[in-house]
């Protein structure tokens, strides 16, 4: 009996029931306590396994900044302050933690798995044929040697002449990225991974990667977990999340 | 009577807007003493990363789905909650006991320690359903994860390859199975 309340209260939430059932169902409510109870108890759980299994773009963002200030709380640079040194050994300290703060900056030890998983990082320009060269063509030729901030600045102008266009929003997103403006990167591509273009997972996964970038697994993780079977970086994916 | 939230709601607020202003006069506030007490109780400061990390996602979470009114101030309530994370912690790793086991970090009313033991209760619950999920098929498994990210469910539906009225039906005999071995203390 139990069991059948179970089920019948999952139907009635998930929309599982036809307009008779759903008022039946409202009506024996009405006065059955342990029904009412099933129906608590359903939003409660669904909300609790919601919380850990698909946190939503908002939470992402939170851990992001939590992130920001785990470093600066727990892991503060440690630059030596030692007083009565001679000068040579000052500026042999003071070379040591410029090599330190690159060091923790370029971080190889966290950058492996990304340099594995980041694949090739080209951009095509699709429509060509044109006798002159457009600012796309240009952006291109710049994002391919890896000059993201000039790049950038095209990508930028292009993107606010066709603000729909996902195949520019998705690489001025990723140029944005590679400038250091994660945030606003991150809000790019999410809206191409929001749209319904052949960019929606390639934006998940530079979403993905800019997350493994930071050494933020879970939230890489939600991200690989966008991308189904028979998407370009489908394999990546999965291949990444076997080793996170 | 329930009782009105106190001032100090501000901050739960502020870490659901993700106010980087606040969250960081609460890591001033807090961060420095979270760390000593791990670090003199066998801890990293690793660990008490770790430790205040979760704590903040933890208070996050029930704040914004669960719609947590603090009845306490928020400072003590914190650390209370950070300690009793680490001290179950301790206990999970079966290493050295703890310094000191009572409550010298601070000193808390009842109200503090109600609210920290109602929030690790809850993620008690939740792991409890957690595992529960994991006992489900793949499918199962697969459908519950996908419908709840929030995207239209007919779009969820045409992703993993079934008719929106399959993936309404599954989802609920999926849910009911995870409710059904939650009852039965799985």
């Amino acid at each position: 009996m139990t069991d059948d309340k179970i089920l019948l209260t999952a139907r009635y939430v998930e929309g599982d029931m036809d307009a008779i059932e759903r008022a039946g169902y409202e009506t024996q409510m009405e006065n059955d306590a342990d029904l009412q109870q099933h129906l608590i108890d359903y939003n409660y759980i669904h909300e609790s396994l919601k919380m850990k299994l698909a946190p939503d773009d908002a939470d992402l963002l939170f851990r992001d900044t939590l992130s920001k200030f785990n470093s600066e709380y727990f892991h503060p640079q440690q630059v030596a302050k030692t007083i009565s040194l001679k000068p040579y050994v000052k500026w042999l300290s003071g070379i040591a933690a410029v090599l330190f703060l690159g060091l923790l900056i370029w971080a190889p030890w966290r950058m492996s798995l990304y340099e594995s998983f980041a694949g090739n990082n080209q951009m095509t320009v699709a429509e060509r044929g044109a006798e002159k060269e457009t600012n796309l063509d240009k952006a291109a030729a710049f994002y391919n040697v890896k000059d993201y901030k000039s790049a950038k600045i095209l990508l930028e102008k292009e993107h606010v002449a066709q603000p729909e266009n996902a195949m520019v929003n998705y690489y001025y997103g990723k140029t944005l990225l590679e400038t250091q403006q994660i945030g606003e990167g991150r809000v790019m591509l999410n809206g191409v991974y929001n749209g319904q273009s052949v960019f929606k997972y390639d934006a998940a996964y530079a979403v993905a990667m800019s997350y493994l970038k930071a050494d933020n697994k879970d939230a890489c993780r939600i991200w690989l977990q966008k991308i189904p079977a028979g998407t370009a970086h489908f394999e990546q994916a999965k291949a990444l999340l076997e080793k996170l | 009577m329930s009782k009105s939230p106190h001032p100090d709601q501000r901050y739960l607020i502020a870490l659901v807007n993700n106010d980087a202003g606040v969250i960081n006069e609460i890591y001033k506030k807090c961060a420095g003493k979270v760390k000593s007490f791990i670090l003199f109780n066998n801890g990293s400061a690793d660990d008490a990363e770790d430790i205040f990390q979760e704590s903040l996602v933890d208070v996050y979470n029930q704040a914004k789905y669960k719609k947590l009114e603090l009845t306490c101030p928020f400072e003590p309530f914190l650390l209370l909650v950070c300690k009793r994370k680490w001290l179950n912690e301790i206990k999970k790793r079966s290493i050295l006991p703890v310094t000191k086991s009572d409550d010298s970090l601070l000193h808390v009313g009842e109200d503090t320690f109600e609210q920290a033991e109602l929030l690790e209760k809850q993620q008690e619950q939740t792991e409890t359903f957690l595992k529960a999920f994991e006992k489900l098929g793949d499918r199962c498994k697969e459908i519950i994860t996908w419908s709840m990210k929030g995207e239209a469910q007919e779009k969820v539906a045409e992703t993993l390859g079934v008719t929106y009225g399959y993936l309404r039906k599954k989802k609920s005999e999926c849910m009911a199975s995870l409710i059904k071995m939650v009852q039965n203390k799985l």
